[in-house]
């Protein structure tokens, strides 16, 4: 009898792992498929500057890291000198970072607010209706001349980016806030006002919190390498040069790392998620 | 029987909760209508009645967590403003924070800086003693069945000791063996802490195995239908004569009770019942 039940969770093991296993090969399958496509592509079309082919490409990506550029550090100051494809990463992280934390930042205390506050709410839900649907994109203008084409002007576009997901994120998580949470918090002891917020509103919004910014950490990458276009130096600016200059494996090199950096940093996060929600 | 006499001319001057003429309503329905009852000191009493007779709403309103539209709640002598820290609450769907761990919801009352007890993760430690959740300090809601949450539930509110417990139908979520067994345990942590009860539920049977009192509300408009005592020593067995007769006694409009049920226990009430009941 136990042999029996011993077997058959083994089989069921066994099966979840071949389950994932199968997943796994499926995965690299496409992934095969996809390359072969590309390979097969990229030998077919002519002129041949048109569509880089994969190993080409992987060649140029190599080659971002054979050679060296220095970059200035913002704020500091001092130069610093690094492989040139992590030289170019740093300088868009130097906007991308601080336009994202920022943006974040204000949109989740707007949402909180308007979401917990209804006199609020009425205040600025129009003026919300207005300015939402305008693409981060199309502040750019404003961007250039309020900031110039540097970090500054690329920072206050991934910040507008930033603040209305994030914004969404909060203010919906704070009104699905259950009342009967509220009502069991109030007869502990708790006051409808900052306590109540920081003790029910914030905890339980907190899983949408969350994913509202695991999103825009996606799409402010989307709208960095947008503003970058432009001619605010690094990974975008670098992919439109490199083209300029028909070394066209050299933008593929630059998307994948963008691809890459998005990939650690939505990894990253999610494991963090994952830990601060334990509870769910 | 002089005894529960006794009892029953002391409870006007400890009367703990006095509901005088409530009336609720929401858009088409008439929750509560002209509703008056008291509860005395340390008394457990049931309200019981149909889906829809506003007991909850009755509940919610000695809670302070909804006005009424007329009449007036007192608890301990003075109106109810808003909700309390002398009125515990427990709810039917628990109403944990799915973020916090058992230790941390039942430790939610004492939080606060104006709490003053003195060491408060003692009587965490005491409180999940006392419903029996050792070694489910850490687990979060999610982890814990439905008879587990609803202990976290009262110890809950049971944490910031408060004299008033208000249950709304607290063990409505739970398989029928599991109830049984916290109708024991909350008997015995009623007879330890000595708190003024007010258990809603739409379960006769459970009011009379739980209560001393039972208040039975008609609904539509929500009205009180009677009240009676309940003399049945603990732990009640369900299929007593007494028992039964009880139940089926809360059954039946007060006008047809035969006249030996009526126990003399009762007999303080009836003037209050006899204009509506009448």
């Amino acid at each position: 009898m136990s042999t029996r039940t011993d077997t058959s969770s083994n089989a069921v093991v066994a099966g979840s792992f071949e389950g994932g296993l199968r997943r796994y090969l499926r995965g690299l399958g496409g992934l095969l498929v996809f390359l072969l496509v590309w390979w097969v592509g990229a030998m077919t079309t002519q002129p041949s500057y048109l569509v880089p082919g994969p190993l080409q490409s992987v060649h140029a990506f190599i080659e971002l890291f054979a050679t060296s550029t220095a970059i200035v550090v913002p704020v500091l100051g001092s130069s610093l000198v690094l492989p040139t494809g992590l030289a170019h990463l740093a300088q868009t992280l130097f906007h991308y970072v601080p336009g994202l934390l920022l943006g974040a930042l204000c949109g989740i205390s707007l949402g909180l607010a308007m979401g917990w506050n209804g006199a609020l709410d009425d205040w600025l839900r129009p003026l919300v209706r207005v300015l939402r649907p305008i693409p981060p994109l199309a502040w750019v203008v404003f961007a250039i001349v309020w900031f110039g084409i540097h970090h500054t002007g690329a920072a206050f576009i991934v910040f507008v980016g930033a603040f209305w997901i994030n914004f969404y994120g909060a203010y919906g998580g704070v009104e699905g806030v259950s009342t009967e949470l509220t009502d069991a918090a109030s007869t502990l002891g708790v006051e409808r006002d900052l306590s109540m917020l920081k003790l029910v509103a914030l905890p339980s919004a907190a899983p949408q919190v969350l994913t509202g910014f695991r999103t825009s950490i996606g799409r402010c990458w989307m709208i960095v390498v947008g503003a970058e276009l432009f001619g605010a130096p690094d990974v975008g600016y670098e992919i439109i040069n490199a083209s300029n200059n028909l070394a066209m494996a050299t933008s593929v090199a630059y998307m994948f790392l963008i691809s890459l950096a998005f990939l650690c940093m939505d990894v990253g996060f999610r494991l963090l998620e994952r830990r601060v929600l334990a509870w769910r | 029987m002089a005894l529960s006499s006794d009892s029953s001319t002391g409870r006007d001057s400890r009367e703990k909760i006095t509901i005088q003429n409530v009336s609720r309503s929401y858009e088409s329905t008439q929750a509560l209508d002209d509703v008056s009852f008291s509860v005395s000191e340390g008394e457990f009493c049931c309200v019981v009645g149909p889906s829809g007779c506003g007991k909850t709403t009755l509940l919610r309103a000695i809670a302070g967590l909804d006005d009424p539209d007329g009449g007036s709640i007192l608890v301990g002598g003075d109106p109810v403003t808003g909700p309390g820290l002398d009125r515990g609450m427990v709810f039917q769907e628990y109403a944990l924070f799915p973020w916090r761990t058992v230790r941390g919801n039942i430790g939610f009352g004492l939080d606060r800086p104006a709490c003053d007890c003195p060491d408060c993760e003692a009587q965490v430690r005491e409180l999940i003693d006392l419903v029996g959740l050792d070694g489910f300090e850490d687990a979060y809601p999610k982890e814990l069945s439905g008879g587990m949450k609803q202990r976290v539930g009262i110890a809950r509110a049971l944490a910031p000791d408060p004299e008033i417990l208000l249950m709304d139908e607290p063990f409505g979520s739970v398989d029928a063996r599991t109830r049984d067994r916290l109708h024991g345990e909350l008997l015995d942590i009623w007879t330890q802490t000595g708190q003024t009860v007010v258990f809603v539920t739409h379960d006769i049977d459970e009011a009379v195995t739980l209560a001393d009192r039972v208040v039975v509300m008609d609904a539509d408009p929500g009205t009180v239908q009677s009240t009676f005592s309940i003399e049945l020593e603990r732990q009640r067995e369900r299929t007593s004569r007494d028992f039964v007769d009880h139940v089926a006694r809360s059954k039946q409009p007060r006008a047809r009770w035969p006249e030996a049920f009526v126990v003399p226990s009762a007999l303080s009430e009836h003037s209050l019942l006899g204009e509506r009941a009448g």
